[in-house]
């Protein structure tokens, strides 16, 4: 293309099928500048299907190997970038599971440059959409929580954002691993800082990590409560979804529900039902709703939460007359509940 | 590219230069305008203006003072300068000479030609110097303008005559926009697509989170039901159990009651009849009295039957002897007898 011979960066490109195979021959040449344009022209044809099912077929992903070990940073990074791109595609991630690409990617985790670790991150948080790559990156988890420990608060947060996304994909298979490495504590300090995406993303992996029964105990702790009522009054609303969530989830076992009434959780779940929402609105404070309902719910099979939320009834019905199915279901669970009496 | 000739000052600091040997080139009398060093013409050596003639092994010239330093050359030098005068002593020794004069006379050097000459040790010499002209650049070449021939012809392509710019520019043009739009859309697609996977996933997640809180939430509500009831059934039992036992008791309290109302009595009879309520007073004769009384009842019998016995005794004893005696009285009878 006329374009490849213009840009200095770029390696020029052949005509058709013989595009990627020689651009691959061109990586094996020894000299740096060289292999990052052939790389660069390559993350660019990537992005057709047809070039990527070529790449992945054509068996030259063992050549990526070598590269990943470059010492030269930007030719790593540009793979990993080459990499992501594979992710896009469902064959690109099962090519990516199935060869051994795999442990050199992890060791580039703590890579010196900072927008490899970025493009590391990036191509782990493609891989871990998957259940099957998710299971695969199930022993990295402890590595991953030991880096966010680690991570300093002001840098790279993009980097925290991806990491933090990865371990909640990860968490969702198989809450375990990260919960032996110390998941809880660890999460809680990411929970106040200031990045919402960070916060988000903290609050997802939490409410993944309170599923079994021995997060839920964890989590119990007072001053995770506090954090997370703070979070429930937060702007952004996916942040408030996932706080939501996390109580939901601890409010099933006994200790959460009794620490959670004398918290005053209670009026708090209360006001974000009550708010009035326009239509474009509805659906993004959809799931909040719901969780907050089904966290009233359990509140209610404690006496103290029934004779609390027995007063509440018309805000339940009001909702229980809502347009969305699966919330006209949750508040008519609630309300069963809550006139239940022994 | 390796430069034929090679100088270079030593750490001693001495200057050295050394050359490829290589064929001495002509010089021409006018310098060339620019130094080309690809045809060089190499001229005879013997008619080289440059070169020396004659002996050059007599005109050693002076040893520079810092070849002394090297104690090799130096005693090299003093060497050959030591075997020079030798040889030149040897020389003069062989040479003939005039004999010397007489007593009293000297030779001397006597000019016998027509026209004297004065002679000095001291040589006149005149220095004359000679230098060759500077180089003049040589001229420029004037221009060659070769001699006109054949015939002049003109032509001039006009606009719009070779193609039409717009035209054909337009099939370039629809290839490159394309490409970059297609390119564009591919990405832009592909990220549309995959927002769309982000939020069905996400989608898909939440339900699942809804309904695994209701599960969870049913199963605690389960679970917490389930030991109630077993609680409240636990206790139940315990209550019969308690019950039972009540029970128990008062039916073996009340059968002990009725065991013992006949008890007194009829051990009280027992006793009586193996005799533990007793007359003290009988009892006293009996346990003292009579038995004294058999004792002393004894004695006396004891004492008739001792008596019996040694009257028996008595009795046997002289029976005995009387027979002894009758029998005695019968030997002797019969003794005498005879």
């Amino acid at each position: 293309m006329a374009a490849a011979a213009m840009d200095p960066n770029r390696a020029a490109v052949a005509f058709g099928r013989r595009a990627v195979p020689q651009l691959f021959e061109q990586l094996q040449q020894r000299d740096a500048p060289g292999r990052l344009r052939a790389l660069t022209s390559l993350c660019d044809l990537v992005h057709e299907p047809e070039r990527l099912y070529q790449t992945v077929t054509g068996g030259f992903l063992k050549q990526l190997q070598v590269l990943l070990k470059d010492e030269d940073p930007s030719v790593r990074t540009k793979t990993c970038e080459l990499l992501h791109m594979l992710t896009s595609h469902s064959i690109g991630r099962l090519a990516l599971l199935s060869s051994s690409l795999l442990p050199p990617l992890f060791g580039l985790l703590d890579d010196s440059s900072s927008s490899c670790r970025r493009n590391v991150h990036l191509v782990l948080n493609g891989l871990a959409q998957l259940p099957a790559g998710a299971q695969a990156l199930l022993p990295l988890v402890p590595k991953l929580m030991l880096k966010l420990r680690q991570m300093p608060e002001e840098e790279e947060e993009e980097e925290q954002v991806l990491l933090l996304s990865t371990l909640s994909c990860c968490s969702r298979l198989d809450p375990l691993p990260a919960l032996a490495s110390d998941g809880v504590p660890v999460l809680g300090q990411t929970l106040t800082r200031c990045s919402p995406d960070v916060r988000r993303e903290a609050a997802a992996v939490l409410m993944a990590l309170s599923v079994p029964e021995d997060g839920k105990r964890q989590v119990c702790e007072e001053q995770f409560v506090l954090v997370l009522m703070v979070l429930l009054q937060d702007g952004d609303v996916e942040v408030q979804t996932n706080a939501a969530g996390v109580i939901m989830n601890i409010v099933i076992i006994t200790t959460g529900k009794y620490l959670c009434l004398e918290l005053n959780v209670v009026p708090v779940l209360l006001s974000l039902l009550s708010e009035k929402e326009e239509e474009e609105q509805r659906k993004r404070r959809k799931t909040l709703v719901i969780y907050c309902l089904r966290a009233l719910t359990s509140l209610a099979e404690a006496p103290e939460g029934r004779s609390l939320l027995r007063n509440q009834l018309p805000l339940l019905e009001r909702r229980s007359q809502d347009q969305d199915q699966d919330v006209r279901r949750a508040a008519q669970t609630a309300i069963r509940v809550v006139t239940w009496s022994p | 590219m390796a430069l034929p000739s090679y100088s270079h000052r030593d750490p001693n600091g001495m200057y050295t230069f050394s050359s490829r040997p290589r064929p001495v080139e002509t010089r021409s009398k006018y310098r060339e305008p620019a130094p080309e060093q690809t045809q060089r013409q190499y001229g005879n050596i013997m008619y080289d203006r440059r070169v020396v003639r004659g002996n050059s092994l007599g005109q050693q010239p002076n040893p520079r003072q810092t070849e002394q330093s090297d104690p090799a050359a130096v005693q090299r030098q003093q060497a050959l300068k030591r075997r020079a005068i030798a040889r030149r002593q040897a020389r003069e020794q062989l040479r003939t000479k005039t004999p010397d004069a007489l007593q009293g006379r000297q030779h001397v050097d006597v000019q016998t030609e027509l026209y004297l000459e004065e002679l000095s040790n001291i040589i006149q010499t005149t220095d004359i110097e000679c230098q060759t002209d500077d180089f003049m650049d040589r001229p420029a070449t004037p221009l060659f303008i070769p001699a006109k021939s054949g015939v002049d012809a003109e032509t001039q392509i006009e606009e719009g005559e070779l193609f039409d710019f717009d035209l054909e520019v337009q099939p370039v043009l629809e290839v490159l926009v394309g490409k970059t739009i297609e390119q564009s859309l591919l990405e832009v697609m592909e990220e549309e697509e995959l927002a769309c996977l982000r939020t069905q996933q996400r989608v898909f997640q939440e339900l699942r989170n809804n309904e695994l809180a209701e599960v969870q939430r049913l199963q605690e509500q389960e679970r917490r039901r389930r030991e109630e009831k077993e609680r409240r059934v636990a206790q139940q039992k315990e209550v019969l159990m308690k019950e039972r036992e009540t029970a128990e008791k008062i039916a073996a309290r009340v059968f002990s009651q009725q065991y013992l109302a006949g008890l007194l009595p009829s051990v009280f009879t027992s006793l009586r009849n193996h005799g533990y309520f007793y007359d003290h007073v009988e009892k006293d004769i009996e346990v003292n009295f009579l038995p004294w009384l058999m004792a002393e009842v004894n004695n006396q019998l004891q004492k008739r039957y001792t008596a019996r016995e040694l009257l028996d005794t008595i009795i046997y004893e002289v029976t005995q002897k009387r027979l002894e005696e009758f029998r005695r009285l019968e030997t002797d009878q019969q003794s005498p007898d005879p």
